[in-house]
């Protein structure tokens, strides 16, 4: 009763620090459903475009960050690599849309539409591009330049009309755009260059002799197969992107440590002759410590209920004002949060702990 | 005639000097100092502002080490009991009334009762009971959900009373009890002190500059300048 009482003697305080508090936990919360997203936009499309074995040049170990070309004999010899049902090579290049005067840069991804492999792994409207002058944009993209399905855009001089929006391919930083092979080859004026080539095997046969037999006779070349390519993605989005997670995180759980420890400091200090009664009437310290880790377990469990009342509806405005942030919340995630946030106000409590030894009995006297 | 027997003392202080060692000059606050109090008795500091009394009060309670000297409690000198030993004294067998009462604010009279008896660990049910009788036997019910500050003086001081008394303490410890009271209600505050003496057999040292409680003390100590005269 005390704990509560005293947090409420001081409305405006107790609203302030709730308000500050419950903005760190939106902030984390945001974070980690950014994070979520991206996770999901940069491999999603190679998680959903399940194949057998994933071949590319040797010096690179995925798709978001590294440089592969295979010649046409190259990509013709997996073809003919015995056991080797299906060979679809994919070629992905930067290019930059136009539409007027709106413009944006896309990871262009050609690939061969009756293949079934390498296009986009999940529509939003729309379908897939079977011809050139087709192409299928990524969501946020699409909604951040305003580019509206069905119409027609400029790619590199070309005209093409948008025949899908796809879902799944907002890589935060780039968004992935689908047209056919031949016509990214075109692009880039070299024939038969691809980046990687999709292998799925014949039905029976084993995978792991083909990749030896890739990489044996393919000099330059590796092949992996379909969940360690998209691991070899995963960490590579991680490295690009959990740095900056982690520190904005480690800012966002210090400013929240430090309010609450503030707060329950000051509450301490401007009680002290309370708690010197307290003492001097024989609390026990346990009793004590228990008013405080109260009072922080307490603020913490208001701020987190109102961080998720919050949080949905923000999420909702900035993906309305930045479609290319995508967000995703999970109830592990938002878990994970609220029980980092009262670990750190049970911290907060132990350092406004701390100055409780310093307060004397004869301060009761004076 | 007193209507419980005194035994052996309840406190005890031999020669007890308190020297505060500051940034400043050292001052003695307390000098040489001999007391003793019995079970039932009834024991008076008198003396004016800034003559060591509250100082002594904190001696007696534990709550202070003296400089020299020795102070025994129930029979057992201070320095053999631990600091959880203390604690555990002042909430089961010690009660203070504090100058200006001291209630906490944000409590109401009967939180600020009920939260003493927490400390020496009476069930819910039992602190519940006990509040109520305390409040009933100052003629205090109506306060009961009442917080400090809507209060008068003499409310408070009832309260702060029954809040020292809860936990059946046995030794009673007042510092200025009637300080800011005016004299009918000073008179009824020191008339409750002396029945808690004379009838549960409590020890009560009172500190008080104020000399209309002496007619009620079994005894009468001077103190001035950290002495007894």
């Amino acid at each position: 009763m005390y704990a509560v009482r005293t947090l409420r003697s001081q409305p405006l305080r107790l609203i302030l620090t709730i308000g500050g508090i419950a903005l760190c936990i939106v902030l984390m919360f945001f974070l980690l459903a950014v994070y979520r997203g991206v996770a999901d936009g940069s491999v999603e499309y190679i998680r959903q475009n399940r194949a057998d074995l994933w071949v590319i040049q040797d010096n690179a170990t995925n798709i978001l960050r590294g440089s592969s070309l295979l010649s046409m004999d190259q990509i013709g010899a997996i073809a003919r690599t015995p056991g080797v049902r299906t060979a679809a090579p994919v070629l992905f290049l930067l290019s930059t849309i136009r539409n007027g005067d709106r413009l944006g840069t896309v990871f262009l991804t050609g690939f061969e539409p009756e293949m079934g492999l390498g296009g986009p792994p999940l529509l939003a409207w729309g379908r897939r591009p079977r011809a050139d002058d087709e192409i299928v944009l990524d969501r946020s993209f699409a909604l951040k330049f305003g580019f509206e399905a069905g119409e027609e855009v400029d790619l590199q001089g070309n005209r093409l009309k948008i025949v899908g929006i796809s879902r799944g391919t907002n890589a935060f930083v780039i968004q992935y755009a689908f047209v056919t092979l031949r016509f990214a080859r075109k692009l880039i004026g070299v024939p038969g260059l691809a980046t990687c080539v999709l292998v799925n095997a014949e039905p029976g046969a084993e995978i792991g002799p083909i990749r030896e037999e890739i990489c044996d006779v393919l000099a330059g070349l590796k092949a992996y197969d379909h969940e360690t390519f998209l691991a070899n993605n995963v960490r590579e989005m991680r490295s690009g992107f959990l740095p900056l997670l982690y520190t904005v995180a480690v800012i966002g759980a210090v400013v929240l440590t430090a309010i609450l420890s503030l707060l329950l400091s000051v509450n301490i200090l401007e009680r002290r002759k309370d708690f010197a009664i307290l003492k001097t009437l024989g609390s026990p310290m346990p009793f004590l410590w228990g008013m405080v880790v109260k009072q922080a377990l307490l603020i913490a469990s208001v701020s987190c209920a109102v961080a998720l009342i919050l949080f949905f509806p923000l999420v909702r405005i900035v993906e309305r004002i930045s479609p290319e942030v995508t967000t995703k919340s999970t109830v592990g995630q938002i878990g994970g949060v609220v029980a980092a946030v009262l670990l750190m106000s049970l911290a907060s409590s132990f350092v406004a702990i701390r100055r409780l030894r310093r307060i004397y009995f004869l301060e009761a006297f004076s | 005639m007193n209507a419980v027997a005194m035994t052996g003392p309840v406190v005890r202080l031999e020669k007890v000097t308190k020297i505060f060692d500051g940034s400043g000059p050292p001052m003695t606050a307390v000098r040489n100092v001999s007391l003793e109090a019995r079970r039932g008795e009834m024991v008076l500091l008198l003396g004016p502002s800034g003559s060591g009394k509250t100082t002594l009060l904190t001696i007696i309670a534990g709550l202070a080490k003296p400089t020299s000297g020795s102070v025994s409690l129930f029979g057992k000198s201070v320095a053999e009991y631990s600091a959880a030993e203390l604690q555990s004294l002042r909430a089961e067998k010690v009660g203070f009334i504090f100058q200006t009462f001291l209630l906490i604010d944000s409590l109401t009279a009967g939180e600020n009762i009920e939260i003493v008896l927490r400390f020496c660990r009476k069930r819910r049910p039992e602190r519940a009971r006990k509040t109520r009788a305390l409040l009933g036997e100052l003629g205090i019910e109506h306060l009961a959900g009442r917080f400090p500050r809507v209060m008068s003086q003499g409310e408070k001081q009832r309260v702060a009373i029954a809040r020292a008394i809860a936990n059946d303490a046995q030794l009673l410890i007042a510092d200025e009890p009637t300080g800011s009271l005016e004299t009918r209600q000073a008179v009824g505050i020191i008339g409750l002190l002396h029945a808690q003496a004379k009838t549960r057999g409590t020890t009560v040292i009172v500190a008080s500059h104020d000399l209309r409680l002496k007619e009620y003390a079994d005894r009468t100590l001077h103190l001035q300048d950290g002495e007894i005269g």
